[in-house]
Order: C-alpha cells, then structure tokens, then sequence
C-alpha cells in the first residue's frame, strides 16, 4: 500500500477513536446529570413530605401523642441536608449524605400514626388539614418515583463506568461513583 | 406542561396501548395541559385534532404475534418534525423497545423522556439481539413506569433495573352509568354469562369456558352463554359442543358504549384467559360497570381482584370453573357482594388517580428550571 493510504487508514482510525470517545463523555456526562436530577428531585420532595407531616402534626386533628410523634419524626427530617456542594458542578450533588435513617423513620411515624381509619376521617372534613394530607400524600408517592429513578440512573452510570474505554481514559474524571438510596418510602393507601 | 405521546401502534386498529394513549392525551387536555400524540395512522382517515400521523402502519410479525408498526427513513423525518413543532416539556413513549415511532422518538429527543412499559410477554432471543443496539438510547429514560407488576417483572429481566408501577386507568363513571340491555340480562332460571374478547385467540379462553358451559348446562338448563368480540364465528360455534353452542349467542365486536352496557347487563362476567395477561383492565371495566367477576387465577388478574373483589377459579380447569360458575349463579347475594366490592375496588383504577400519578412522574423527571410552563 501506498504512504498515503496508510496515513489516510490513520487519521481515519485516530478520528473513529477520538468520536467515540467524545460519545462516551457524552454519554457518562449525561448519565451523571440524570443522577443529579432525580436527587434533587428527590431531596425536594422528602422536604415537602416533612414540611406536610409538620403542618399536619400541628394542625390540630391528631391526638396530641400521634402530633408530637409526628412532629419529632418530621422536624428530625427536615434538619438534614442533602451534600450539595455547588448548583451548576456536576460532580457534586450526587450522594444522600446518610439521610436514610431518619427518612426510614418519618415514613414509619406516618404509617403508625396515620392509620387508615385516622386518614379516611381527616379526608371527610375536608378541612385545610385534608388538603394537607393530600400533599403529603402527593410527596410521598412523588419520593418513591424518585428514588426508583434515581436508583436506576445510577445502575446506569455504575455500568457505564465499569466499561474499559470509561476506566482507560478516564473519562468519569473525579466525579464520585454514585451510590443507590435505599429506605422505606412507603405511602399511606399504598395500592 | 407540553407533553408529547408517543405509541407505536397504529391507531386505525383498536388495541389496550392505544386506548391508554388516547384517554391519557384526553385527559391531560381537559386537566389544562397541552398533549400531542404521535401514531401510525393512514393520513386520510378521521383523526383526533391531537394526534399527528407518524405515516401507514405495515403488518410485521414480532414478539410472536403480527402487530402493525411504522419504521423507514420517511417516518423517521415525520418524527423529527413532530418533535421539532412540538416543543416538549417531556416526552412520554409507550413500548419503548418496539421497532416502531417510540424508538425513533427515543433516538431523536433530547430532553426528559418517560417511557410506559406494557407487556408482560417479551421474548428474550429478540431482546438479547436488540439490546445493545438499544442500550445508550434506553439510558436517556429518566423515569420507567410499568403498568403492572407482571410487566415490571418483564423490565426486571429483559431489560435490567427497575421501574415504578402505575396501572391502566378506566373511566369508572362512563361503565358505572351505563344503561342495561334486556336482551343481554338474565331472567329466573335464565342466568346469562358473559365473555369478552377475541373468540378465535386461544389465550382468551374461549374454549375453557365453553367446556364449563356443558357442565353448567346440564344443572342449570337456561343458562345463556353470550359472547362479545372479534373473531371467528362459525369457527367458534363448531369448535362448541352442539348443546353448548345452542346456548350461546354470539354479538361480534361492541362500541365502548355498547362493551359498558353489555357488562353491565350480565349476571356473571367470566374472564377465562389462559395467559399473556399483563394487566387485566377488562376486569376492571367490569367492576367499574358493577358486574361480578369470576376470573382464571393469573397472577396479573389476582392483583387487580385484590381481596375479595372478585373470584377466581383454577387457570385452564373447566370443571374448577363450572362449578365456580354454578356457585356464583345459585347464590344472588354472593353476586351482589361480588359486583359492590368490584365497583369499590375499581375506582381504584379511575384516570383521575392514575393520571394523577402519571404527572408526578412527569413532575419528577423535569427539573423546575427548565419547565415552560406551570401546572396545577
């Protein structure tokens, strides 16, 4: 073969390798954002959850046991902050930050203190503490779907960035390995 | 909220997908929101101002059955324009892994995309073979929704990870308000059991409950047996025992007006499938229309029945299901337990609660900063 066709076979291999790992940046850049967004959307919702459980507890329907218990759950809830490092840095924003626990205990404090019998009583006055139930319900269902993106999202990423091109060229730069969100979100009424 | 639809089945044929598709982009329009939907349909029938053609569906044969699809350079143009005009807060594809528009909208959108995964049945020979072809496209999905846990099984194993279940949503007051037919309700002595859908499908179940039917008769002589659906007649009256098949009366494919009335006329509504159900909202329009419902025990069916919704009998046992039948014909007050339990378990199931879940997705998966518009 001639010189020039072996140059032209390689500057045609060279921008094959250098497009496909462009797309693999892409790619991973991609994934990582959507890491980021179903956590915020996630740490948005669980505040809107306690904030709910809060005005709930405080409204008066509940007996004062189940209000106080309730109370003590949400505001413990609303006490913890996501990590977020800075807003617009992808490589931030995307761990929990150990909020499992006392997340798992709120959803608990909601099961045990509104009942079924106690929900289907505040629902029928139809009072501000009903639109209030229906918010923290609305939250709660809101939680779930996003943990159950999120925690997609970052099986999608863990694959990604177990690929050889991904650990060759390092192209996940110092972004940490995203970590999946386990804990009890159930919702009252659960189908 | 700008929301696009997408399905991949033509919209000209009457199926489970695009029925969920139409109610939805209904819905959504009359809740507030713009919805678009894009479906193969010919360009020259009668369309729905919301729905753009995507061009003609061909007849392919895959995952084991003929489904009409729309694929080629030319679609592909149509979508990139739909998706172009439309201007989507969120893209909402339906069947996501079908060689049809959702696919080319998945490859084409860039934005958040939620996608609804309907069957429970997906061979895994095609699916190995598509999937990296498919993988990094899949991976744009922000939020996956299954419309049961037999269809989120599906995603499970075929496609790996996880995705949120919302189930098919029925408009429980149009079936709940329908007029009774005379012709379709029993009289003393004369029960009438109905059955619904395609007759010459074996996994409907036809033939299961036309066996039963020979048991049931020779107790109760004026049973009627009366049969709604496409299909075959006088295939499915031959395949019947003579006595069986004089019993039976057979009304061919029903108006969703008629399909309420005819459920809400019968004594017993019989759900006899075999299998390949994923979700089962058949039965749910039959409690919504206030029927008692006596269903084959698929674990799809099970869910929807919930506790005491419903009864069940063992999947493909005829003789299990004659004397069900014979149990629930004997005893009216069981029946009309049956049908109040079913009209309470079916609102359930109404659009207003399952669209309202469907928005807290969309909700979820578009970050406030980047939506166009609000929404209540």
């Amino acid at each position: 073969m001639e010189l020039i066709s072996w140059v032209i076979l390689a500057v045609a291999l060279a921008l094959g390798v250098a497009w496909y790992l462009s797309y693999s940046a892409a790619r991973l850049d991609r994934l990582h954002a959507k890491v980021e967004g179903a956590l915020s959307a996630l740490d948005a919702n669980l505040v809107r959850r306690a904030e709910s459980s809060l005005e709930l507890a405080n409204s008066g329907v509940l007996d004062p046991a189940s209000a106080l218990l309730l109370a003590t759950a949400a505001s413990d809830a609303l006490e913890r902050e996501t990590e977020h490092a800075l807003p617009d840095d992808l490589l931030d924003g995307q761990r929990f930050g150990g909020r499992e626990d006392v997340e798992s205990d709120l959803t608990e404090t909601i099961r045990a203190t509104l009942t079924p019998g106690v929900v289907a009583q505040i629902a029928s006055d139809e009072g501000p503490a009903a639109e209030e139930l229906e918010r923290l319900i609305a939250a709660g269902r809101r939680v779930q779907f996003a943990r159950n993106f999120h925690n997609q999202a970052v099986r999608d990423v863990r694959r990604v960035r177990g690929k050889r091109v991904v650990r060759w060229f390092r192209l996940a730069g110092h972004a940490e390995l995203p970590e999946p969100v386990d804990f009890d979100d159930a919702v009252p009424g659960d189908r | 909220m700008r929301v696009g639809l997408v399905c991949p089945y033509s919209f000209d044929v009457p199926g489970g997908v695009q029925f969920h598709v139409r109610d939805l982009a209904e819905w959504l329009a009359a809740h507030g929101h713009a919805a678009q939907v894009l479906a193969p349909a010919d360009d020259d029938a009668d369309l729905p101002p919301y729905l753009t053609s995507c061009g003609r569906a061909i007849p392919v044969r895959y995952n084991g059955s003929v489904a009409r699809l729309t694929f080629g350079p030319v679609t592909a143009a149509r979508v990139n324009r739909w998706l172009a005009d439309g201007d989507f807060d969120v893209l909402h594809l339906h069947e996501p892994m079908t060689p049809s528009a959702s696919v080319l909208a998945l490859w084409a959108f860039d934005g958040p995309i939620v996608a609804t995964f309907h069957t429970a049945t997906l061979r895994s020979r095609a699916m190995s073979a598509a999937y990296p072809l498919l993988r990094p496209s899949l991976e744009k999905i922000s939020g996956r929704i299954a419309v049961s846990e037999a269809a989120r099984r599906t995603v499970i194993r075929h496609i790996g990870g996880d995705a949120v279940v919302i189930p098919n949503g029925v408009d429980v007051a149009a079936f709940a308000g329908a007029r009774p037919e005379p012709a379709w309700c029993g009289r003393p002595g004369a029960p009438t059991i109905g059955f619904l859908g395609r007759i010459d499908e074996p996994r409907k179940g036809l033939a299961v409950l036309s066996a039963a039917m020979e048991h049931v008769l020779g107790r109760m002589p004026g049973a009627r047996l009366v049969v709604a659906g496409p299909g075959d007649v006088d295939g499915a009256r031959d395949a019947m025992s003579p006595v069986v098949a004089a019993a039976s009366e057979f009304l061919g494919p029903l108006s969703d007006a008629d399909k309420a009335r005819f459920l809400h006329s019968v004594d017993l509504y019989v759900a006899p499938n075999t299998g390949g159900e994923s979700f089962g909202i058949i039965l749910v329009e039959a409690m919504a229309a206030g029927a008692p419902v006596l269903a084959s025990d698929l674990p799809a069916f099970l869910r929807v029945l919930g506790e005491g919704a419903g009864a069940s009998f063992t999947n493909e046992d005829s003789g299990a299901l004659a004397s069900e039948i014979l149990r629930l014909l004997d005893n009216d007050g069981l029946r009309v337990a049956l049908a109040a339990a079913g009209s309470v378990r079916a609102r359930d199931f109404d659009w207003s609660i399952v669209a309202n879940d469907i928005l807290a997705v969309y909700d979820t998966v578009t970050p406030p900063g980047l939506r166009s518009r609000a929404w209540n």
